[in-house]
């Protein structure tokens, strides 16, 4: 399945890599990624990311880190239904 | 003439601010090694109110600080020095981190101008531990100082806890500033569960016929053992544990079946693959207590417990979901009925059929028996702490535990080397409890060298070394998977572990034969100070019964004791 979330998270120091590494780490291979400034203490982060794993389970895992403030799940959109679902770890190609 | 009641803060340095910060945070005892970019904060350490324990590798310091978070319920405290101080803390966080225990880890850190430049002890710690810390921090300014300590605290102790790591780069902690002590802030009320999710898992648990509870770790560190005895007491249902839930309940409650899992009570198996409704309780369906996830408990509706929303249908899919503080969840459950006889009847059967047996025959000492005989020589408030292996289980199998913060056993990380400090650790907590340290051949080389830190600091810690010249349960396994092939196991070069608790100063005494076993227990449990008791045992002995991985529960291999040896 695909994902995409919308990360607010803290400008601090490493609160990007965090977020980042915790989303590779739990199995969900990215896509893409944007970041950008919003004011001078938060970050917008959009990641579209692909897993077999349920999305609301990232959602919460991400919603854990003390540095992101708030993580919205955007509706889930269905690529190829036919297409098998993607294993956690398998790069795309 | 006017005078000014508002006190300018005087000029310190980083390392003063940081140990004031640590006094008023409660903190009395932290474990460490000094170094270079960590000299500021030793510095600052001689005079202060803070009691030092130098542990002589960084690995025993974290994880001594592990066990004292585990024991206190507010955070151990670790300091290493950059670069190998720092990286040879990674394991202790890690193991904090798996086990959700309460810790803040202190590193020293190259001056921040010389950061990113590949300097002498320079390495990343904060990118390091990312993945085994619940939060991190770099400090960059002295300011900064006693707001992060709180938070760190904080975070540490609060919801599901874990490790908080400060790097402290050496311009900071040796850098000056005129910085006001903050006083820790009172910290967040914890979460309520929703009462919806309590109707929903009263109603469940209502129309169950053949309802189970996993005790898990959850309910020692939220101090819940007390409400979570009163539930059951109200509800009849019976309760098998995780390894980090042994001691919630006492061992002879008749509603209590012992430990389910890999080397679980057949009791506990049979019942959580034949229950109809799963509460678990401060747990997270670790493999190693589930088996084969998709055939564990098949027919059973969960209902799960946690104050971390992340764990709710990570693994298994949760039908009731209760989020939140377990003790107002305990109390807010409410089935209209006691679990039903003829269920309790055939758990009680069960706990029967599968009740241990010490009869065995053979002819060394039989690790086991033991180790009941232990527990049963102590039968109150022993403090038992573990290494990894075979010893390990015996001891979650046979030791009897009244309060889960007696048994200290790496479960999630299954770090050997962890008992020595650990054993340190909850002593130095606990002063007055008897603590004694279960160990193997293969797991106290790991961290040997703290028997110098007991014999420094004049530590009482007992040692029960059981030496089956080998790695055992690698070697079991081996056996058992691997068709025998044994590869790298065997360990009869072992060196002579009385002589070398000798040369540390430390008491031993060494026994092979089972008429042997009172006396050593004995003489362990009365020797005054540190001791160490070296028990030789069958080195083909393995661990009864095992679930083989990707196998269901109640698929248990057993053999009888020394007989499939």
């Amino acid at each position: 399945m695909n994902y995409t979330l919308r990360i607010q998270l803290s400008s601090i120091e490493g609160a990007v890599i965090r977020a980042l590494g915790l989303i590779e780490r739990r199995g969900y291979s990215l896509n893409k990624c944007t970041v950008s400034e919003s004011d001078g203490a938060h970050r917008d982060m959009e990641v579209s990311v692909t897993s077999s794993r349920p999305g609301d389970l990232l959602k919460r895992q991400l919603e854990r880190l003390h540095d992101v403030y708030h993580v919205e799940l955007l509706p889930t959109v269905i690529v190829n239904p036919n297409k098998p679902g993607v294993r956690p770890f398998t790069r795309r190609t | 003439m006017n005078v000014s009641t508002h006190k300018a803060p005087e000029l310190r340095s980083g390392s003063q601010i940081l140990i004031k910060a640590l006094e008023r945070n409660g903190v009395k005892q932290i474990f460490g090694y000094p170094g270079g970019t960590i000299m500021p904060v030793y510095d600052a350490l001689v005079g202060s109110g803070l009691k030092h324990y130098l542990c002589r590798h960084e690995q025993g310091a974290a994880l001594a600080a592990d066990a004292y978070g585990r024991v206190t319920r507010k955070a151990g405290v670790c300091m290493a020095t950059s670069g190998p101080g720092a990286t040879n803390l990674v394991t202790g966080i890690a193991n904090a981190f798996m086990d959700s225990v309460p810790m803040v880890i202190i590193t020293g850190q190259v001056p921040s101008a010389l950061q990113g430049t590949d300097a002498f002890q320079e390495v990343d710690i904060f990118g390091i531990t990312l993945p085994i810390v619940k939060h991190s921090y770099i400090v960059r300014e002295v300011a900064d100082i006693p707001r992060i300590v709180n938070e760190a605290f904080e975070l540490a102790e609060s919801g599901r806890p874990g490790p908080v790591l400060i790097d402290l780069p050496k311009d900071i902690s040796a850098g000056m500033g005129e910085v006001a002590d903050i006083p820790p802030g009172q910290r967040p009320a914890g979460r309520m569960p929703d009462g919806k999710a309590l109707q929903a898992a009263s109603e469940v648990l209502s129309k169950a016929r053949r309802p189970l509870i996993i005790a898990g770790g959850g309910i020692a560190i939220s101090d819940s053992v007390e409400a979570f005895r009163k539930f059951v007491a109200r509800t009849n249902i019976p309760v098998t544990s995780t390894l980090k839930g042994l001691g919630v309940m006492l061992p002879d409650d008749p509603c209590y079946l012992g430990m389910l899992g890999m080397h679980g009570n057949g009791a506990a198996n049979h019942a959580v693959q034949n229950c109809d409704v799963l509460m678990v309780v401060g747990a997270r369906f670790d493999d190693r207590a589930t088996g084969h996830l998709a055939q564990f408990a098949p027919s059973a509706r969960i209902i799960h417990l946690d104050i971390d929303p992340a764990e709710i249908s990570k693994l298994r899919k949760a039908d009731v979901a209760v989020v939140g503080e377990l003790v107002p969840a305990l109390e807010g459950i409410q089935p209209e009925n006691k679990a039903k006889p003829s269920w309790c009847a055939q758990c009680a059967n069960w706990k029967k059929e599968f009740a241990w047996r010490y009869d065995a025959p053979g002819e060394g000492i039989y690790a086991p028996r033991l180790l009941r005989d232990l527990s049963l020589a102590h039968p109150e408030g022993l403090t038992i702490t573990c290494d990894v292996g075979q010893h390990q289980m015996w001891v979650a199998q046979h030791c009897r535990f009244d309060d889960p913060l007696n048994h200290l056993s790496s479960g999630g990380l299954g770090t050997m080397g962890y008992g020595l400090p650990a054993a340190i650790g909850a002593k130095i907590a606990k002063p007055e409890a008897t603590v004694v340290c279960v160990s193997g051949d293969g797991s106290i080389m790991m961290n040997v060298q703290e028997l110098a830190t007991l014999n420094r600091y004049g530590i009482d810690v007992k040692i029960l070394l059981f030496d089956n010249s080998a790695l055992g349960l690698v070697r079991q396994w081996q056996e058992l998977f691997f068709e025998g092939n044994y590869s790298e196991v065997h360990l009869d070069d072992n060196p002579d572990f009385a002589g070398v608790a000798r040369a540390f100063g430390i008491q031993a005494m060494s026994i092979k034969e089972p008429d042997e076993v009172s006396d050593g227990i004995e003489w362990l449990l009365n020797s005054e100070g540190a001791a160490m008791l070296h028990v030789s045992i069958d080195s083909m002995e393995n661990v009864w019964p095992l679930v083989p991985p990707g196998k269901p529960n109640h698929k248990m291999m057993k053999s009888n004791p020394r007989n499939g040896g």
